[in-house]
């Protein structure tokens, strides 16, 4: 019940209910101390329990004192107090990312798109990037909120007094970045890079595992049908890149552009990487019947593998040891 | 009946009226031959715009290469003659739509055919990601072979179908936009849930709400050609029919029109190409506004005239915005819907700038 | 070949009944149809033309009903006149008087030779031949309701029923349009809603309505027929037969 009532304060509540806590328990000690310094038999027991009791929650209400620095993606630098034990995101690989860093508990709400671990599926869900619900999300009172940048609610949840930290990652440095920044805000900085070197060690693997006659060839990975291509630039191509594979779209057009069909034609890939549903019907597309890669060398990924390659998260490693299994069961190339 | 009054000091003699006659067959004349030349530069140009955007010397070396019946044949004149396909069945259905409602601001989608056919877009998008979870593989399987294309234009004669429902019957004007707008709304919400379900159908939907004459292939210029080449005669018949609505409905019905059977009859046909433009090729938008606008505004005469001119403005306009679509920043494109958009919005835009002026 | 008739016509609007049993007939010769606002005048005019379901009774031409017709054969035999009512489109006044030729032509035929000349003769008969090619938003109201006129009547329909044609229009044009409907009227039933007394004490018969029903019906120098226009217009007016002519004097003056 005092929980409960001390858990509705704000944040300076908290913090001043507990100190006065400490410093009337202190009080209560002391005071039960100096009237009878009694032969009672308990006498000692009961003083030694009060100066644990003291010690314990002072050294409670001092950790919970600990201020976080830290400075999001759009340069705004945040203090916190202490470690946020509430939170709120709204990408799937920021919630993937606070999960795999071992903070998946104190999630309260993701947003709707957000669907590994599966816990994760449990919470409260508060829409996508678009329509966030923003009284749901002040109703969780979250401590911070973890957005991307694009996010259009962000404005808002601010000018209702949310904290709200901008995490974006677009290529590999970015999300080794976003990791050590929400690490930070955790409280735990060394869990990035025990997380970084998973990441880096699956995608050794996966290296490892592409065949060697697939070496070098140049791949064409489709990320919607329009199409859009993910580039040499774009997180996916440097995944591409560490499995020691080629891009059919060099940096200089960007990490997602949307491509004249000609083009892809024309640049004749190797292997073709693209969701099951878009693999399957690439070759109704005019003049696409051509391309050698449809024959044998295309990768159609179902919906839950698919969406671990285009997330820019923590499971990257994953993502790419996934590209690596599927290019190691095609036939060899002529 | 030289009593009556004369009407105004400059009541004009016979030859001004007959300067006034030889204007205006001249000036659609003159927008004809206008349109032809332009379809005819344009279908020039998209065979030249490819993934190297335009470069003459690109162009030259493309014709010498042994891929030029693959590059050309197979991908850019499909796409060129689609293109302008589109734009033409999009514009004739626009100049139907206004001439139905006697409305300049309607456009061919406002019969709930953009909303069917989205909503049936992201059902099959939905249902394809999700096979093997929440539905069966077979029936995930049958929906594949259905195909976008066709599931596109079943949803925009099936979104018609609910309007004509909704307003029972094609009988009040009023009545039947008002069922387009609900039937609009009710299948965009009902699209949204589908999209929170599976992100997959998000893409997938809003690569169609922008349109693509992308992948464009002969199959499709098939099924465009036959579309038109029905569409056309039957607008020219119910033309006279426009005409006579332009007047008020209780006059058109006076004349002798059997009014409930023609409405049908033109929403029937505004429906057909409207469904199969947006199954080719997504929700291009504006060029069904635009194209009568534009054709009025040159030429102004009965519907016989506007709507075949209608139709040959479109296709220019979407073949227009389709080849700067290419070749703006290739090897990448834009969405073509986001230039037909900057065409026709730009010119409603001078439109309106001269009026204020004149 | 003009000889309409009604018999016990009832007409509702909206769940209200607006005509009850209106019995009357018209014959050549122009009629004129009078009384107060909300009377039902338009209305039985459009369900004299067939524009409108009949909720009871039924209109008949030379003896057969109209709803049996098909809408081009009764567009052939009735012609009917708008209330003046915006015009969207791009015709000109040859264009719209053309149209007057679609119950002839249908939506498929194309006009012949004899086509243009009852259109010629439509326009010459109304005086806009001299605009045949300018657009009808450029004309003003008047000049709008002769091209009007000219579509109507080159339909060259025996029966010519005319809602408010009047409306609108200066003195010098209201003379002018009755003087055309007296010209028509002596090969044609035509029939005019008016709400102009004076103008419409100028037809040669006269048909009260009021409150949906028929008051009276008679010649305009009748005087049963003065008292009962007189009454249904709750004596706001008085009308006095003054030589030939009856005369409409508003009562001001208790």
């Amino acid at each position: 019940m005092m929980n409960l009532l001390i858990d509705s304060l704000p944040r300076w509540g908290r913090v001043g209910v507990r100190a006065w806590a400490v410093a009337l328990k202190g009080l209560v000690c002391l005071r039960r101390r100096r009237p009878h310094p009694s032969p009672l038999p308990g006498g000692e027991g009961v003083l030694s329990r009060c100066i644990v009791l003291f010690a314990a929650m002072t050294a409670a209400a001092t950790a919970h004192a600990q201020p976080i620095e830290l400075r999001d993606d759009r340069g705004a630098t945040y203090r916190f107090t202490a470690a946020p034990q509430r939170i709120v995101t709204l990408l799937p690989s920021i919630t993937e990312t606070v999960c795999a860093l071992g903070a998946c508990a104190k999630l309260v709400g993701t947003d709707r798109y957000s669907n590994w671990p599966a816990s994760v599926l449990l919470l409260p869900k508060l829409g996508g990037l678009e329509d966030a619900q923003v009284e749901r999300i002040v109703a969780l009172r979250p401590d911070v909120v973890l957005a991307a940048k694009s996010a259009r609610v962000i404005d808002r949840l601010e000018a209702l007094g949310l904290r709200v930290v901008v995490v974006e990652s677009q290529t590999h440095a970015d999300v080794k970045r976003s990791a050590q920044l929400i690490a930070t805000l955790l409280g735990r900085p060394q869990e990035a890079q025990r997380l970084w070197q998973e990441i880096e060690r699956d995608m050794d693997r996966a290296a490892a595992r592409v065949p060697a006659a697939l070496r070098g060839k140049r791949v064409y990975f489709e990320v919607s049908s329009a199409p859009y291509a993910a580039g040499a630039s774009s997180f996916i191509g440097e995944t591409l890149a560490r499995l020691k594979l080629g891009n059919i779209v060099p940096p200089a057009l960007g990490p997602f552009p949307k491509l004249n069909p000609e083009y892809v034609v024309r640049a004749r890939p190797d292997v073709v990487m693209a969701s099951r549903i878009a693999v399957d019907s690439m070759a109704a597309r005019p003049g696409w019947q051509t391309l050698a890669a449809l024959h044998g060398h295309s990768c159609g990924f179902e919906t839950q593998p698919y969406e671990t390659l285009i997330r820019p998260g923590p499971r990257m490693g994953e993502a790419a040891l996934l590209m690596a299994d599927c290019l190691a069961g095609l036939e060899s190339p002529r | 009946m030289s009593a009556l009054p004369v009407v105004d000091a400059a009541s004009d003699t016979a030859g001004t009226t007959a300067a006034f006659a030889l204007t205006d067959a001249a000036r659609r004349r003159r927008l004809a031959i206008a349109l032809v030349v332009a379809a005819v530069l344009l279908i020039a140009a998209g065979l030249m715009v490819g993934s190297q955007g335009w470069s003459w010397s690109a162009f030259r070396a493309d014709l010498a290469d042994t891929q030029a019946g693959l590059i050309l044949g197979e991908i850019r004149l499909p796409r060129t003659v689609g293109a302008l396909m589109v734009g033409g069945l999009l514009g004739l259905s626009g100049a139907v739509a206004q001439g139905l409602f006697r409305n300049p601001l309607a456009d061919p989608y406002l019969l709930g055919s953009a909303a069917g056919a989205s909503f049936a877009v992201v059902l099959v998008l939905t249902a394809g990601s999700m096979s093997g979870h929440a539905i069966g593989f077979a029936t995930a399987a049958w929906l594949a072979r259905f195909g976008l294309v066709a599931a596109a234009f079943a949803g925009a004669l099936a979104g018609v179908l609910l309007t004509l429902a909704l307003a029972r019957g094609a009988q009040e004007g009023v009545r039947l936009l008002l069922a387009g707008v609900v039937v609009g709304v009710v299948l965009g919400a009902a699209s949204d849930l589908f999209t929170t379900v599976s992100p997959e159908a998000l893409r997938g939907k809003q690569v169609f709400m922008l349109g693509s004459t992308g992948f464009l292939g002969w199959a499709s210029v098939t099924m465009l050609g036959a579309g038109l080449a029905l569409a056309l005669p039957l607008g020219m018949r119910l033309s006279r029919a426009l005409d006579a609505l332009s007047l008020g409905d209780d006059s058109a019905a006076s004349l002798g029109l059997d009014l409930p059977r023609i409405r049908m009859a033109l929403v029937v046909l505004l429906a057909m190409c409207t469904g199969l433009a947006v199954s080719q090729s997504g929700l291009v938008a504006f060029v069904g506004l635009v194209a009568p606008h534009l054709v009025r505004r040159c030429a102004p005469a009965p519907h016989a005239y506007t709507l075949a001119a209608s139709a040959g403005a479109g296709g220019v306009l979407l073949l227009a915005a389709d080849v700067l679509a290419r070749g703006l920043i290739a090897p990448q494109e834009l969405p073509v819907g986001v230039l037909t958009a900057l065409l026709g919005g730009g010119y409603l835009l001078w439109l309106l700038h001269r009026r204020r002026v004149a | 070949m003009s000889d309409l008739r009604t018999r016990k016509l009832r007409v509702a609007l909206a769940g209200r009944l607006v005509l009850h049993d209106v019995s009357c007939s018209f014959h050549p010769g122009w009629t004129a149809i009078v009384g107060p606002n909300g009377a039902g005048k338009s209305t039985l005019l459009r369900a004299l033309a067939g524009l409108i379901p009949l909720a009871g009774g039924s209109v008949r031409l030379d003896g057969q009903d109209i709803a049996t017709l098909s809408p081009a054969g009764r567009a052939r035999r009735i012609a009917w006149l708008a209330q003046q009512a915006p015009v969207s489109g791009e015709l000109t006044v040859r264009e719209t008087v053309r149209l007057g030729r679609l119950p002839h032509l249908g939506l498929f035929g194309s006009p012949t030779a004899k086509d243009e000349r009852i259109v010629d003769d439509a326009m010459l008969t109304t005086e806009c031949r001299d605009w045949q090619h300018r657009r009808l938003h450029e004309l003003s109201g008047g000049e709008r309701q002769r091209v009007m006129l000219a579509r109507v009547l080159a339909t060259e329909a025996p029966v010519l029923l005319l809602d408010e044609p009047t409306t609108h229009l200066d003195p010098p044009h209201q003379v002018a349009l009755a003087r055309l409907f007296k010209q028509l009227a002596a090969s044609r039933t035509v029939v005019s809603v008016l709400h102009d007394l004076p103008l419409a004490l100028h037809a040669d018969r006269l048909l009260v309505l009021r409150r949906g029903a028929v008051q009276a019906a008679g010649s305009h120098d009748d005087p049963a027929l003065h008292a009962a226009l007189t009454a249904s217009f709750d004596h706001a007016v008085r009308i006095e037969q003054r030589g030939a002519r009856a005369v409409v004097l508003p009562q001001l003056e208790d």
